[in-house]
């Protein structure tokens, strides 16, 4: 028990980093690769939760020993150009994501049969509150108890009974399909998991929360555990949906995963994801346009804190604010904007590979990390992390952007 | 804990940036003369003949403290190499063009030497502190003149302005935008340089001058915005009793993460030189191993005084009491009093009264020091005393009761005795504020999920 404690008190910035990208997009995404292949997904789960590992725990890394967050060294260590290209690409795909959550939010609570036009707003006003009002450390508390909603996925998993045989089968052997749904649907997984907002985030809430070099033993197992968690609870929800509706067909979205879910599993694994739907909506709903904030106020040089006061930090808070506004708006008008917005993912596939390269060459940096640079074997393992998931973002881009001429 | 002079409010700030960001822009004919750092990276430089030699790289200054620190060379890219080009080899230095006096060129590789920065590499995009305005900046551009026969760095751009216009296509990118421009003298650079030379050599070890004007709520300020290193340099230029005032200013999250990263002797010394009270807010905050670890770095006797106050519960009047008491024996003089009080003139802020305490230590009266003021030097402090009675609280008291206490008394302190009835602290009315209002200015309904 006391060990527990101690544990639950290094957990933070790691954790709600890691589990804000199990978003609403990321939990369509995993079920629509449990509806469509069943476990066959699995191993490419198994192989992205070890990348999510490894690049996690350089953004860590980077913020601890630095005190700064990635934009500010993008800035100092590489160029304005680079920086202010990142910040705008950025900019443009974490307002998509917001609208998304924000409709997941809405879609979530309409399953329970509340009105989007009061959940939305009320969930909107609930994000500014904590963020505005609260300190880092409050903050941080709020996001935290939003990362244990995940939780119900695995009852889900549980719930649906699936053959855990096969689940270990396809956990550790490598499957593969002969299609291009089955390509599409790995990359995606890659995607979905590993975006941008989260190395921002982490880093730059780790610098902000004042966590250093002589933390960093802690800090580390908070940045790994997020990783685990957030694989682990990716993989709950593949596997449940595999059990339930496997071989059925695509999902387009996490609501749909729900309503799904219900003539096989029952009324309690719906009730299950649309819970976990909302959870994970609100905690990204937060989290993307922190990392925002964080970005272009890093960018810009101006000062940016969560703790501080709107007048203190006003461009920090006020993007924080505007992004928020703008994403539940949108979330909220009768006109379908929502697929418009969630094209912006595809500026995602610009910055990966960027922010994972320069995380990769900071954390090598000795006038950056200090004597934390990484090790030989750390050296190789996350250059083929940085390698293959930036590949696999560029491969997204060129895909999506072909197929809006139709070459696909 | 100490009163301190109330700080510039922002509006006066405001002016006083203002009123220097003119100072530079008194006439034009300055912009003019002004040549951009950040935009004459990778113009051309040519010999006299007109023959292009090399790219400029970046601009070599000499840093001793001077106010505008003057350009010693040129960082030029010759071929596959980083030539260093002495400045009195360069005949024409502008906006337009670079040229040298000589046609050939002595290739000495660029290396780093003690006191010089590369002024791209090291200062433009990273943080500096502005001493003027009290705040920290990100350099976007930097602006050097000809002064006095020789070219020197006379000012910082902070303008989101010149942010973009280096963004834009190169003939953008060379032109002077100095709409808001910081005068150099009045910056506290750091040595950010380590990134290409060996690590310590660039430590710039000449604080600005004016970084002892500031006072300790602003310096607080200032800590809690910079990033680590430049924090933790800033705080080595400062004299320990400045520093200690700083840190009592400053937040409790940042002051927790600022004693983190110190080493712990350094963070020991400080936290030693804090007063008593505030010292052991921010152990409060630590987590229990950190906060022995620091108590152990300390003086012996420093540390047992503070473990003393920690064993009170934090919201109890023990948990709020300063102990830096004025303690005298009812036959001792007024002119003997002022003395010690004189030697006690550290704790000024501390010391609204003196506590008059007999043989085995137990409180007999607390004497004013407006009484002791107007009493002549040769009276025994106890006939200068007169009524009202002391008004007390036992450490454990809570704070309610402790503000019963002021409101019965109207004084502005109030003595803490223990059973004995001796007197182990004093709680002042500012310090009772402060224990009141924890988190000034912000919101408290999220308290319940701490």
């Amino acid at each position: 028990m006391v060990r527990a404690i101690a544990i639950m008190a290094i957990l933070g910035p790691g954790v709600i980093a890691a589990s804000a990208g199990n978003d609403a997009g990321g939990i369509a995404t995993y079920a629509s690769a449990g509806s469509l292949f069943g476990y066959k997904t699995l191993f490419i789960c198994v192989i992205v939760t070890a990348a999510l590992v490894a690049v996690q725990e350089m953004a860590a890394r980077v913020g601890a020993y630095s005190g700064e967050g990635l934009m500010s060294l993008v800035r100092e260590q590489f160029s304005l150009r680079i920086g202010a290209f990142a910040v705008v690409c950025l900019l443009i795909a974490n307002l998509g994501l917001v609208v998304a959550e924000f409709a997941g939010i809405g879609a979530a609570l309409e399953i329970f049969g509340v009105s989007r036009y009061i959940s939305v707003p009320m969930a909107a006003v609930g994000i500014l509150a904590v963020v505005l009002f609260g300190t880092y450390r409050y903050a941080e508390r709020v996001f935290l108890a939003l990362s244990l909603v995940f939780l119900v996925y695995p009852v889900a998993m549980v719930l649906a009974q699936p053959d855990w045989a096969e689940v270990a089968k396809n956990a550790v052997w490598p499957h593969f399909v002969a299609s291009q749904d089955f390509l599409l649907i790995a990359i995606a997984l890659v995607g979905t998991t590993i975006t941008p907002y989260m190395q921002l985030y982490q880093a730059a809430a780790v610098a902000d929360r004042g966590i250093g070099p002589d933390e960093y033993r802690e800090e580390r197992i908070d940045a790994v555990f997020g990783a685990l968690f957030a694989g682990f609870i990716f993989m709950s929800i593949l596997i449940a949906t595999a059990a339930a509706i496997g071989g059925s067909g695509p999902l387009t979205s996490a609501a749909e995963a729900a309503k799904a879910l219900e003539p096989v599993a029952g009324a309690g694994a719906e009730t299950l994801f649309a819970i976990g739907l909302l959870g994970a909506s609100c905690l990204a709903a937060a989290v993307v346009p922190l990392s925002t904030a964080y970005g272009l106020a890093e960018a810009v040089g101006a000062e940016r804190s969560v703790s501080r006061r709107l007048r203190e930090a006003p461009l920090f808070l006020g993007l924080f604010t505007a992004q928020v506004v703008i994403g539940a708006g949108v979330a909220l008008i009768p006109v379908n904007l929502i697929d418009l917005l969630l094209t912006t993912q595809i500026l995602n596939g610009f910055i990966t590979p960027v922010i994972l390269f320069l995380l990769y060459i900071l954390t090598n940096r000795p006038s950056v990390v200090g004597d934390a640079v990484s090790g030989p074997k750390m050296k190789v393992f996350t250059l083929i992390c940085v390698f293959a998931v930036s590949m696999l973002a560029i491969v997204v881009l060129v895909t999506t952007v072909l197929g809006w001429f139709g070459l696909t | 804990m100490a009163r301190r002079p109330p700080l510039p409010t922002p509006s006066a700030l405001k002016r006083r940036r203002e009123h220097r960001s003119q100072r530079l822009l008194a006439n034009r004919t300055v912009a003019d003369a002004l040549v951009s750092a950040a935009g004459l990276v990778g113009r051309p430089v040519r010999d006299r003949s007109g023959a292009e030699v090399g790219r400029l790289l970046d601009l070599v200054v000499r840093w001793r403290g001077e106010p505008y620190p003057p350009v010693t060379g040129l960082v030029v890219r010759v071929g596959r190499r980083r030539a260093f080009v002495p400045i009195d080899h360069v005949e024409e230095f502008s906006t337009e063009r670079v040229t040298l006096s000589s046609t050939r060129l002595d290739l000495r590789d660029f290396e780093r030497r003690a006191g010089e920065v590369v002024l791209n590499g090291d200062v433009v995009d990273h943080q500096l502190v502005d001493v003027d305005g009290v705040r920290v900046v990100r350099a976007a551009d930097l602006y050097l003149a000809r002064v006095g026969g020789e070219y020197r760095l006379v000012g910082v751009d902070v303008g989101f302005q010149t942010l973009l216009r280096r963004l834009g296509p190169p003939r953008w990118r060379r032109r002077p935008t100095p709409d808001r421009v910081i005068d150099w003298s009045a910056i506290q650079p750091f040595g950010t340089g380590a990134g290409t030379g060996p690590p310590g050599l660039m430590r710039l070890h000449t604080p600005n001058q004016a970084l002892r004007r500031l006072r300790p709520g602003e310096l607080a300020d200032l800590l809690e915005e910079l990033g680590r290193d430049e924090r933790q340099e800033l705080l080595a230029q400062l004299e320990k009793e400045t520093a200690a005032d700083a840190l009592e200013e400053m937040e409790p999250d940042h002051l927790g993460a600022l004693l983190r990263e110190s080493n712990t002797e350094h963070a020991a010394s400080l936290l030693a030189e804090m007063e008593p009270d505030e010292a052991v807010d921010a152990l409060r905050d630590l987590e229990a191993d950190e906060a022995a670890e620091l108590l152990a770095a300390m003086p012996a006797a420093k540390a047992d005084r503070l473990r003393a106050l920690l064993l009170y519960r934090e919201g109890s009047a023990g948990g709020v009491m300063t102990t830096n008491l004025v303690l005298v024996r009812p036959d001792q003089t007024v002119g003997q009093v002022r003395r010690i009080l004189r030697s006690q003139a550290e704790h000024q802020a501390d010391v609204d009264a003196v506590i008059i305490v007999d043989e085995t230590g137990r409180l007999v009266h607390d004497i004013g020091l407006f009484e002791l003021l107007v009493a002549s030097k040769d009276d025994h402090v106890i006939d200068v005393a007169g009524p009202p009675e002391p008004v007390t609280v036992s450490p454990d008291a809570s704070l309610d009761e402790v503000v019963e206490r002021f409101i019965d008394s109207r004084g502005s302190s109030v003595l803490v005795i223990d059973d004995d009835e001796r007197p182990v602290g004093r709680i002042l009315a500012d310090d009772l504020v402060d224990a009141l209002v924890p988190d000034r200015g912000k919101v408290r309904f999220l308290r319940l999920l701490g």
